[in-house]
């Protein structure tokens, strides 16, 4: 019974999961909330992984945005390619209903390149300390949407589709609401893994980054071969954020990638409280909604949600949660949530 | 065990440390004391091989650790490795984490089968106060205790050689006693001990030999008990 209670927050996100599944295969909840839904998974992984940058470690990346648009061009590139019929390689090179089984590969090798590609910046970028590590990464996501801009086999600027096809052959092996499924499932993993990264010793190590660097090198960490890990950790992850993104769109342009993106994550984050990974998931939920709520005003929005933040930087300047998580304000919660 | 060999290092172009010679031996208590400025800091920072900015550049002379050269080794493996611990000035505990989780960060330098459970054990006979607050968060501890979380954090890397530099700062008089009591406690156990003290009382009387160091020099060295009654080191130190 104890047991069952410890970790009923665990099994309460799972029912959650499944009705939300099931009403969506169900057709109850229509494509429009699905898609908030999904905007909702993406932007949990988006705003976790520039959590274990500026949150947990305390460095200041600014242009995850351009991580996001490796991963998704990435996977995007590859799916469309291996499963659909296109106007790069003509027919597909797969048989279409293998995609049932290889999409989520897919982004992960999305995920994959963008680790990479983060750690070639990470390298340069960490000789550097604080105000110059944001300069750097805007610059990075500069040179990231330039080059796609320029490249003409994925579309240039006028961006690369053929996802949604994607989606459609593997409806047609059994139809269910494969990208909602893969979005949440990659949401709720991401969220798990990062937890037990930050609660395990070795995570402790960013941790103490953030704190003191001295203290951190006195207690052995070898806080360079830290920093890069962390780094191609969260870029990596934005990567999978980011081909998750691409085909929950169907279509994919530079314009989505650019420093607006990035200050998105940055307002998520900055909301949520610097390393509070509770936070960072509240915030993208009510991130998304927000967004929704506020599109009719269109352009205006982007005068709206500054002002919220800089209301919020005034009056609760810590964020949301600062560094806490959820079971530190209702320590009654602890009794459900064993998370370790 | 250590041995420094007429040791320069500077900052930018300012020599700090003007070749100082001493020698740690295995067992001992050895305390540097002198004045503000004096290099001591400076010393032990060499010593643990921090980066720059927070280290000096050695341009010259030499520090062997158990015969071996430590002038080319990285911070991690200094503490990793080589088993040497540093508590530095001002504590530098990790504030926003418990009591337990900062030991718990300190396990990172531990072998993989090293006996983690004995260590945690080790900390908290030695200060059964830690133990008391092992959930509190570091930040909210009284001065007294955040410098036994210090010490107790450089007892968990599995250290045999430790280095203090200046563990009665800020402290309460009865508290400073306890923590020298703290020490000598740990050196029965086998641990040597590299102590820096601006409070050159206490410290001599703790320790079994001294050195005397002012402006990037060694300038007079003995026993606690020679240094305690050498005239000179009475009257810049010890108050008359």
């Amino acid at each position: 019974m104890d047991k069952i209670r410890q970790n009923l927050f665990i099994y309460s996100v799972g029912v959650l999961f499944i009705i939300i599944l099931v009403l969506a295969a169900a057709g109850v909840i229509d494509l429009y909330i699905q898609t908030v839904i999904m905007f909702i998974g993406v932007n949990i992984i988006f705003a976790s992984s520039l959590s274990i940058v500026n949150g947990y470690m305390g460095e200041f990346s600014c242009g995850h945005a351009g991580f996001m648009a490796v991963g998704a061009y990435v996977s995007s590139v590859l799916s469309v390619t291996l499963f659909t019929a296109n106007k790069l390689t003509g027919a597909p090179l797969l048989p279409p209903s293998l995609s049932v089984v290889l999409f989520p590969v897919v982004i992960l090798i999305g995920g994959i390149v963008a680790a990479i590609a983060g750690l070639l910046v990470a390298v340069p970028s960490f000789k550097t300390r604080d105000d110059y590590l944001a300069i750097i990464t805007i610059a990075v996501n500069f040179i990231i949407v330039t080059l796609i801009n320029n490249m003409a086999v994925v579309g240039g600027s006028r961006g690369f589709m053929g996802m949604k096809k994607v989606l459609y052959a593997m409806k047609d092996v059994v139809p269910f609401p494969y990208i909602l499924f893969w979005v949440m499932t990659f949401a709720i993993l991401t969220v798990f893994i990062i937890r037990r990264f930050v609660s395990s010793v070795y995570g402790k190590g960013i941790i103490a980054i953030k704190q003191d660097e001295v203290a951190a090198e006195i207690m052995s960490i070898n806080t360079n071969r830290m920093k890069l890990v962390a780094f191609m950790f969260s870029s990596g992850l934005a990567g999978i954020s980011g081909g998750l993104f691409a085909h929950v769109i169907g279509y994919v342009n530079p314009g989505s990638f650019s420093i607006l993106k990035s200050t998105e994550a940055l307002v998520m984050v900055y909301m949520a409280g610097m390393g509070s990974l509770g936070g960072s998931v509240i915030s993208a939920i009510l991130f998304t909604i927000l967004l929704e709520l506020l599109r009719p005003f269109q352009i205006l929005k982007w005068v709206i949600i500054p002002l919220l933040l800089i209301l919020l930087m005034q009056f609760r300047p810590e964020g949301l949660m600062g560094d806490k998580e959820l079971p530190d304000f209702f320590p009654k919660l602890k009794k459900y949530y064993k998370f370790k | 065990m250590l041995e420094i060999k007429d040791l320069k290092v500077r900052y930018g172009n300012i020599e700090a440390l003007h070749g100082i010679s001493f020698t740690v031996d295995k067992g001992e208590i050895v305390t540097l004391i002198g004045a503000n400025g004096a290099g001591k800091t400076t010393t032990l920072m060499s010593i643990a091989r921090l980066p720059r900015p927070e280290a000096p550049t050695v341009i010259a002379g030499d520090i062997i650790y158990d015969g071996e050269s430590l002038l080319n080794v990285s911070p991690d493996v200094v503490v990793a490795e080589k088993r040497i611990a540093l508590v530095p000035e001002g504590r530098h505990i990790f504030g926003n984490l418990s009591v337990q989780e900062n030991l718990q960060i300190a396990t990172y330098a531990l072998d993989k089968d090293a006996n983690v459970k004995d260590a945690y054990e080790k900390v908290y006979s030695l200060f059964p106060r830690l133990y008391e607050r092992r959930k509190q968060r570091s930040e909210s501890l009284s001065g007294g205790e955040q410098q036994m979380l210090a010490v107790g954090r450089a007892l968990m890397t599995g250290s045999n050689f430790i280095m203090l530099d200046e563990p009665s700062m800020g402290l309460a008089p009865v508290l400073v006693y306890d923590m020298f009591k703290a020490l000598r406690q740990m050196n029965e156990e086998n641990m040597t001990i590299l102590l820096i003290e601006q409070n050159a009382k206490i410290a001599l009387e703790f320790a079994h030999r001294g050195y005397v160091i002012d402006t990037g020099e060694i300038v007079a060295s003995g026993t606690g008990k020679e240094l305690m009654e050498n005239p000179d080191v009475k009257k810049a130190y010890l108050g008359g």
